[in-house]
């Protein structure tokens, strides 16, 4: 739906640095390990919950979930 | 027993323990999980959230904001003078306010003061369209990480005993075969001798010595010293955050004491 505040399995604040990887891998097409090592997130736990962050292109934008399911209040 | 610091940040700390045991440092890693008080949202009254997510996944969401700590400036609230009631000495009041289109973040929270103010300005909480709006008021206080993962101040504890590599230069024949199966690249020949390149970033998991056909390299860790690592959520520094768990566990052994 929308990017989890925190790692489900340590905590780690992660919404914050998720735009940064958004932009950088699925608009510059840079390799995920590389932002991921650039971003200090260094444990598996962490890399999981952002790798596995459901998104979708619409209109040369990076959508999540919620851009969807805005339109119904 | 003795303390360094092998790497400190503002967030995150390396530390070598020497002449320490295990159980002692696990006690350190207990009281900074779970009894380090740090402040977070805890009642959230919402007057108007016309967003996609409902009211009760919003309060979660700024639960989970980490908050500046000024511990010395605080109470719990159930022990405050105000006899939980709510007061400027256990609790700090945030309000919100915005209307769509744009995205509402942690920094869009103002505090009644601006020292409380949040310090991960670029958490999204939620998306608002066209004439959606969320407003809300919250306040926030102190806990600890035992009663719930939002009053957590630390991330990604961990410890491990320092390694230590032995390798037997007579057995050695330099075929390679151990510096082609570290997987965290610790070993290297050069001018003909197997040599150790940083050894704290062994993990410990013997690779080395399977893939060694001669029994020349042994590895084990050295449980008097200890390496322990972990990251704060910004709430507290890294330094901060071990200087109280230090302060709560002198505390709790000395009610003990009184106890005896
Ligand atoms: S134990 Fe593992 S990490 Fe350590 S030196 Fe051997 S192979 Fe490398
Ligand atoms: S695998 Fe054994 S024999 Fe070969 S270089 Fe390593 S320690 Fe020496
Ligand atoms: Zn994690
Ligand atoms: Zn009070």
């Amino acid at each position: 739906m929308i990017m989890p505040i925190r790692c489900f399995t340590c905590g780690k604040v992660l919404a914050s640095l998720f735009e940064e990887y958004k932009k950088r891998v699925y608009i510059e097409g840079e390799e995920p390990k590389k932002v991921l090592d650039d971003l200090g997130i260094r444990r598996y736990c962490c890399r999981r919950t952002i790798i596995s962050h459901p998104v979708f292109m619409k209109d040369g934008e990076v959508k999540e979930l919620i851009d969807e399911a805005a339109q119904y209040e | 027993m003795k303390i360094k610091f092998l790497e400190l940040k503002d967030n995150y700390a390396k530390i070598l323990f020497e002449d320490t045991k295990p159980y002692f440092v696990n006690a350190i890693r207990r009281t900074l999980i779970a009894d380090i008080p740090k402040l977070a949202i805890e009642t959230v009254t919402i007057y108007d959230n016309t967003s996609a997510l409902f009211d009760e996944i919003i309060a979660h969401r700024l639960g989970l904001i980490p908050l500046p700590t000024h511990l010395d400036l605080l109470n719990f609230r159930k022990e405050c003078s105000c006899g939980g009631k709510g007061c400027p000495s256990c609790t700090v009041h945030y309000t919100l306010s915005k209307e769509g289109e744009c995205i509402v973040y942690s920094g869009d929270l103002r505090p009644e003061d601006p020292m409380w103010a949040v310090v991960d300005k670029n958490i999204p909480i939620v998306k608002l369209l066209k004439n959606q709006r969320l407003i809300l008021e919250a306040e926030a206080e102190l806990g600890i990480g035992k009663n719930h993962a939002k009053w957590q101040v630390v991330c990604g504890i961990g410890y491990k005993y320092h390694p230590v590599i032995e390798i037997d230069a007579e057995k050695c024949n330099l075929c390679g075969a151990c510096v082609e199966a570290c997987p965290r690249d610790i070993l290297e020949i050069k001018r003909k001798k197997l040599s150790i390149k940083k050894i704290e970033n062994c993990i410990l998991c013997k690779s080395c010595m399977e893939a060694c056909k001669k029994d020349a390299i042994e590895v084990w860790g050295d449980e008097n010293r200890i390496i322990m690592q972990y990251e704060t959520d910004g709430s507290l520094t890294a330094k901060d955050a071990l200087k109280e768990a230090l302060k709560i566990l002198h505390k709790k052994y000395e009610e003990l004491e009184k106890i005896l």
